[in-house]
């Protein structure tokens, strides 16, 4: 199985929408580190490095980071399809769910990639506003950017490391369920135009006040949450990955291809 | 049960053994495997025609495709295919476009399932035990074959080896394999060049090196030869004939028949999703053309005998398949005696292609 985890990522670092995505969440960053208007937007005054990262995943976060990684996880079978390399494959002595589990483990881990390339390259963006403490918060803890005093900077990376896995993992289910949609339609663009459509849809059934504290869109931003939301965050992000992932590999393994 | 069960294998050889003395054995035989329009005239379908291809060994067989149908809602892609093919057989499968290669190919390869059906790959069911089915196959499905672009040649077979290593208790293939199967096919040299740079035909024949690359017993090629230039059309056929001659099982799709008549056993013609056909070709080398004053019974007369395969009309003409060409002159005496008038007999050249055209305008 690993062998097979590490050739869908070798496939992985093939796709245009993985060089792009890249290329966006590296520079990003540096953009936004430049940008002249940061405080009359988000009223925020970049005093620090450690703040960076947080401004980096606020704003990709809403719709970029979803569509980046809706679209690669589409691509990790939909590309397979277009090329005709997904026949070649299962026709090898290799269980069908074994073959999609591989792609299901390379697009959650996905997100992780991306987002260690946004963390770095927004360190670097940052770094020429300071490395060591400063008074004020990352953003991601109590009190925000403002924060609630001085800050080491050991406490900011480790507020900051833990925001980004909780980040990742607010896009697990987005990435299961572009793969779940690849399967269905064996398409990338079908695949990842309903991701995002079934993604603003959720996002809309909030005026249905008893379905909000189970809609995945509740949850995708956990990482600026609380800890005592955290628990039942990740709980339902769980949920809606592992359903998601078994609705997915039930219709691939019944599937004509 | 996924594997065909002995006792399922027993009755269905019971049912094979079917000779001329035993019409009605032969006439189960094609009642519960094959279809009716196997016949080749309405003669041969009264006399219960035999041939090998009825007498195959599902027992001993590397593939056995059973009453298979595919339908997609109301549209019917195949009905009622049934075929067996021994160890060491080629059997190429043709028909007009649309007549369901393509699908039938990829029934048998288990990645689309049918309607209505199996198919056991050396006794295993593609369906339900498809990792087992599938550890004894080496399969080209897409014309041309589609690789990883991005990675040559040799990585592209590399992730194939990897992935045929998944079988249980396979052993991983040797770096050794790789570049042996790349010099049977001749691209070698194109071997550490991105599969983008490839040509259609150095493709196609990274596609069936792929396909055997594990040594498999089964071999199950869609339009192999497709994109390919003359020389290259004849390494794919010297392969595919030589891969037979040791023991492997071929399938080919093709419209290639005068070339695929030089080597294969068995041609199945498909048309509207039907087997129409399945053509014994060496049953073939010892049929006779009879040029006689009534062909009906001529054929019928000649059918009554032990040492005919198969007799039946066509064009005037009464065909005999003979156990041997020895058998020709007691075939002429039969008929003569029986007061049949013969005007000329010879050996009955034929021509896949002509019977091709005569099959599927019927």
């Amino acid at each position: 199985m690993l062998s097979l985890i590490l050739l869908e990522f070798r496939k992985l670092l093939g796709y245009r929408s993985v060089r792009l995505a890249l290329v966006i969440l590296f520079l990003l960053p540096w953009i936004w580190s430049f940008a002249p208007a940061l405080d009359k937007v988000y009223g925020l005054v970049l005093t620090s490095m450690w703040q960076m990262p947080a401004l980096s995943l606020l704003t990709v976060m809403q719709f970029i980071l979803p569509l980046l990684v809706g679209m690669t996880a589409a691509e990790l079978l939909g590309a397979e399809v277009s090329a005709g390399t997904l026949a070649p494959l299962l026709l090898r002595p290799l269980e069908r769910y074994k073959a999609l589990g591989a792609k299901y483990v390379v697009a959650l881990l996905y997100p992780l990639v991306l987002l260690s390339v946004l963390l770095l390259s927004s360190l670097l963006a940052g770094a020429r506003f300071g490395l060591g403490g400063f008074a004020g918060g990352t953003g991601f803890g109590e009190g925000g950017f403002i924060g609630l005093g001085f800050l080491e900077p050991l406490d900011a990376l480790g507020q900051i490391v833990r925001s980004y896995f909780i980040a990742g993992a607010t896009l697990a289910p987005i990435a299961a369920l572009a793969l779940m949609f690849s399967v269905i339609y064996m398409n990338t663009a079908a695949a990842a135009l309903a991701t995002i459509a079934t993604l603003n849809i959720l996002r809309l059934l909030i005026v249905f006040p008893w379905l909000e504290g189970w809609l995945l869109t509740s949850y995708l931003d956990a990482y600026v949450g609380t800890p005592a939301t955290l628990l039942k965050a990740l709980v339902i992000l769980l949920l809606y990955t592992v359903a998601i992932m078994s609705v997915g590999l039930y219709i691939f393994e019944k599937k004509d291809l | 049960m996924g594997e065909l069960s002995e006792r399922e294998m027993s009755a269905d050889s019971r049912n094979l053994i079917c000779s001329p003395q035993s019409p009605t054995r032969v006439e189960n035989f094609y009642k519960t495997l094959a279809h009716p329009i196997c016949y080749p005239d309405p003669v041969s379908n009264i006399k219960a025609a035999h041939s090998s291809v009825a007498t195959k060994d599902k027992q001993n067989a590397n593939i056995v495709v059973q009453s298979l149908a595919k339908r997609y809602g109301k549209y019917t892609v195949l009905e009622q295919v049934n075929m067996v093919v021994e160890p060491g057989e080629v059997y190429a499968l043709t028909g007009p476009n649309g007549a369901g290669k393509t699908t039938l190919i990829r029934c048998i390869t288990g990645l689309v399932f049918p309607s209505e059906g199996e198919v056991f790959l050396k006794g295993h069911n593609v369906y339900t035990h498809g990792t087992a089915a599938r550890s004894h196959l080496g399969a080209v499905v897409e014309a041309p074959a589609a690789f990883y672009r991005h990675l040559t040649g040799t990585e592209n077979l590399e992730a194939h080896a990897t992935m045929a290593a998944q079988a249980p208790g396979a052993k991983r293939v040797a770096k050794d394999r790789i570049r042996e199967v790349l010099s049977l096919l001749e691209i070698h040299r194109m071997s550490d060049r991105k599969v983008a740079e490839y040509s259609l035909g150095q493709r196609q024949r990274l596609g069936v090196a792929a396909a055997i690359l594990t040594d498999p017993d089964i071999l199950i090629l869609d339009e192999p030869t497709s994109g390919l230039d003359p020389l290259g059309i004849g390494l794919i056929h010297r392969i595919l004939s030589s891969m037979a001659a040791s023991g492997k099982s071929v399938i080919l799709s093709t419209h290639h028949l005068r070339e695929v008549a030089q080597y294969a056993h068995t041609v199945g013609i498909l048309s509207g999703g039907r087997l129409v056909d399945q053509v014994d070709l060496n049953a073939r080398q010892n049929a006779f053309k009879f040029q006689v004053d009534d062909p009906t019974r001529a054929a019928a007369l000649l059918q009554s005998l032990p040492f005919v395969n198969r007799a039946y009309t066509r064009a005037n003409h009464t065909i005999a398949h003979l156990e041997s060409d020895f058998d020709v002159s007691n075939a002429l005496s039969k008929l003569l005696n029986e007061g049949v008038r013969v005007m000329e007999v010879g050996p009955d050249l034929f021509d896949l292609y002509d019977y091709y055209r005569e099959r599927v305008e019927q």
